[in-house]
């Protein structure tokens, strides 16, 4: 098979594991173990697709912020995703399992973007301009690769692993709480599950979200006015079962809830 | 028979010498938590017979991470004399000890006494000032490898400590972001709040389990919470920081 008709293959695979709940092989039989370009090149098609399908997309996931994680996948970048309107769980509701396959939860800081940032060469000083707000965050990976059986291009391939997300309550601009050296726990059952701090996202969730926007300046897909960056876990991520409740606080950012249902 | 002076000795010249030992539990495999502290208490006292002077107590083994790491599933506490002090910018030798490690840890400084079975309200009440702390490990057992009664008998493993500015006690430190840095570059990043899910409840068990051996927190010692990331190695020549949220820094460096 030619090299594209294989990134079809591959997109094709992970679109029906998703549609239908059932996890599918890894695709790096098709695409390479390493070929990070192939595999963004995978995510793009499923992305057009769902677009046409009516998704609506609403903003962006930086992964593999952690130089610990970026080791163990071999990579020196961190990774990013699509994030649509379906993904975004309003807190207080229960996650219906049937929704995201072999779920872990991150504790993350997300920013929305108040400017469209359509440029090639991005400043940080633009991006602390147009970030409108900021909230506590709890991302719900998912895999649609069994077993998380995942090297790099597998994960790219799918989206960034990304599922769903939860957003907390009390936005705070940026200036009233420190996005770097903000201490981060997240709780199940009153015993910490998850702890860490600003500094372990890419040094910093600033830096993360900035690699994230001229990133999607450059690919053509700039993060626009109301979009929604979850900029990267700033702890390791926790396996979530039926009935579990997490909860993450973030220092000076506030809490925010993800509960799964029982069954 | 226990000979808790003898073994006192033991782990005290060990800790003066820097000179590794064989688990006290390879020859006593019998060797009970209570004399173990019994051990501790006799080898401090050499110490303290030598001149130095308790200035308070460390905790260590806050964390299912760490507990999990040494695999000792109680917690620990340790005495920490003046001796042990290492200046907030200033120096260690790192000929002085076997294997150091430092960790990030809050320190508490008692404005009074505090004595016994305590809810962590009661604990914070009796704190004077708390600030972010390092302290420096060092087990005196070959391979920094130990069982329960080893730890303790070692004053868990605690062998030096600084201590940064203090804050006032109304600081929440329930979760605060903790970097540890060597040379600048970030090492370790955590939250306080890996310590017990908030150190106030380190700090009431502490009164806890000092009570157990006939002791309480005394008005003025510095009691440091347990660890709120993994340790660090120390070499000659490393620069060591760690910045606390909203409790600025506290730093030293590694001499040969």
């Amino acid at each position: 098979m030619s090299k594209e008709k294989n990134i079809e293959e591959a997109a094709r695979r992970l679109r029906t594991a998703w549609e239908t709940g059932v996890p599918c092989d890894p695709v790096r039989d098709l695409i390479g173990e390493t070929d990070v370009e192939a595999a963004y090149a995978v995510q793009n098609i499923n992305t057009e697709h769902w677009l046409k399908a009516g998704r609506r997309l609403v903003g962006r996931k930086t992964g593999l912020t952690a130089r610990a994680v970026q080791k163990q996948l071999g990579v020196d970048q961190p990774d990013y995703g699509m994030l649509f309107a379906d993904m975004d769980v309003p807190e207080g509701e229960e996650i219906s399992l049937a929704r995201i396959m072999q779920p872990k939860v991150e504790a993350e800081i997300a920013f929305v973007i108040g400017d469209d940032l359509n440029d090639d060469q991005l400043t940080t000083a633009d991006l602390l301009r147009s970030i409108e707000f900021a909230v506590a965050a709890i991302e719900i990976v998912g895999s649609r690769v069994a077993g998380w059986n995942i090297r790099i291009a597998d994960t790219v391939a799918d989206n960034a692993s990304s599922g769903l997300f939860v957003l907390g309550h009390e936005p705070r601009r940026l200036g009233e709480f420190d996005p770097r050296m903000c201490g981060m726990v997240m709780e199940k059952r009153g015993e910490p599950v998850s702890v860490g701090s600003g500094a372990a996202c890419l040094g910093s969730p600033i830096s993360a979200t900035l690699w994230l926007a001229r990133v999607m300046a450059k690919v053509g897909r700039p993060l626009l006015e109301g979009d929604v960056v979850l900029s990267g876990a700033l702890g390791p991520m926790a396996p979530a079962a039926p009935g579990d409740v997490f909860e993450a606080r973030i220092e000076g950012l506030g809490s925010v809830r993800a509960a799964f249902a029982a069954d | 028979m226990t000979d808790i002076a003898k073994l006192a000795e033991t782990v005290d010249e060990a800790a003066q010498s820097a000179t590794a030992i064989a688990q006290l539990t390879f020859a006593d495999p019998d060797l009970s938590g209570t004399a173990a502290y019994a051990i501790q208490r006799a080898s401090i006292a050499r110490r303290l017979g030598r001149g130095e002077r308790l200035v308070g107590m460390k905790m260590g083994l806050t964390s299912r991470a760490k507990m999990a790491q040494v695999g000792v599933d109680e917690m620990v506490w340790g005495r920490l004399t003046d001796k042990m002090r290492i200046e907030d910018g200033g120096a260690i030798s790192r000929a002085k000890f076997i294997h150091p490690r430092a960790e990030p840890e809050i320190a508490f400084l008692m404005g009074r006494r505090l004595e016994g079975a305590v809810s962590p309200a009661e604990a914070m009440a009796a704190v004077e000032a708390v600030a972010a702390a390092i302290e420096v490990i060092d087990s005196r057992y070959e391979n920094f490898k130990f069982t329960f009664p080893d730890v303790v008998a070692d004053n868990s493993s605690s062998s030096a400590f600084a201590v940064g500015p203090w804050a006032s006690p109304y600081t929440d430190v329930g979760n605060l972001g903790m970097v540890m840095e060597i040379d600048g570059r970030a090492k370790q990043i955590g939250s306080s709040a890996a310590i017990l899910g908030h150190p106030a409840r380190s700090l009431a068990a502490a009164a806890r389990l000092l009570a157990e051996e006939g002791m309480a927190l005394e008005e003025g010692w510095i009691v440091l919470a347990g660890g709120a990331t993994a340790a660090e190695p120390l070499s000659p020549g490393m620069h060591v920081r760690l910045v606390a949220q909203g409790l600025g820094q506290v730093a030293f460096s590694v001499g040969a």
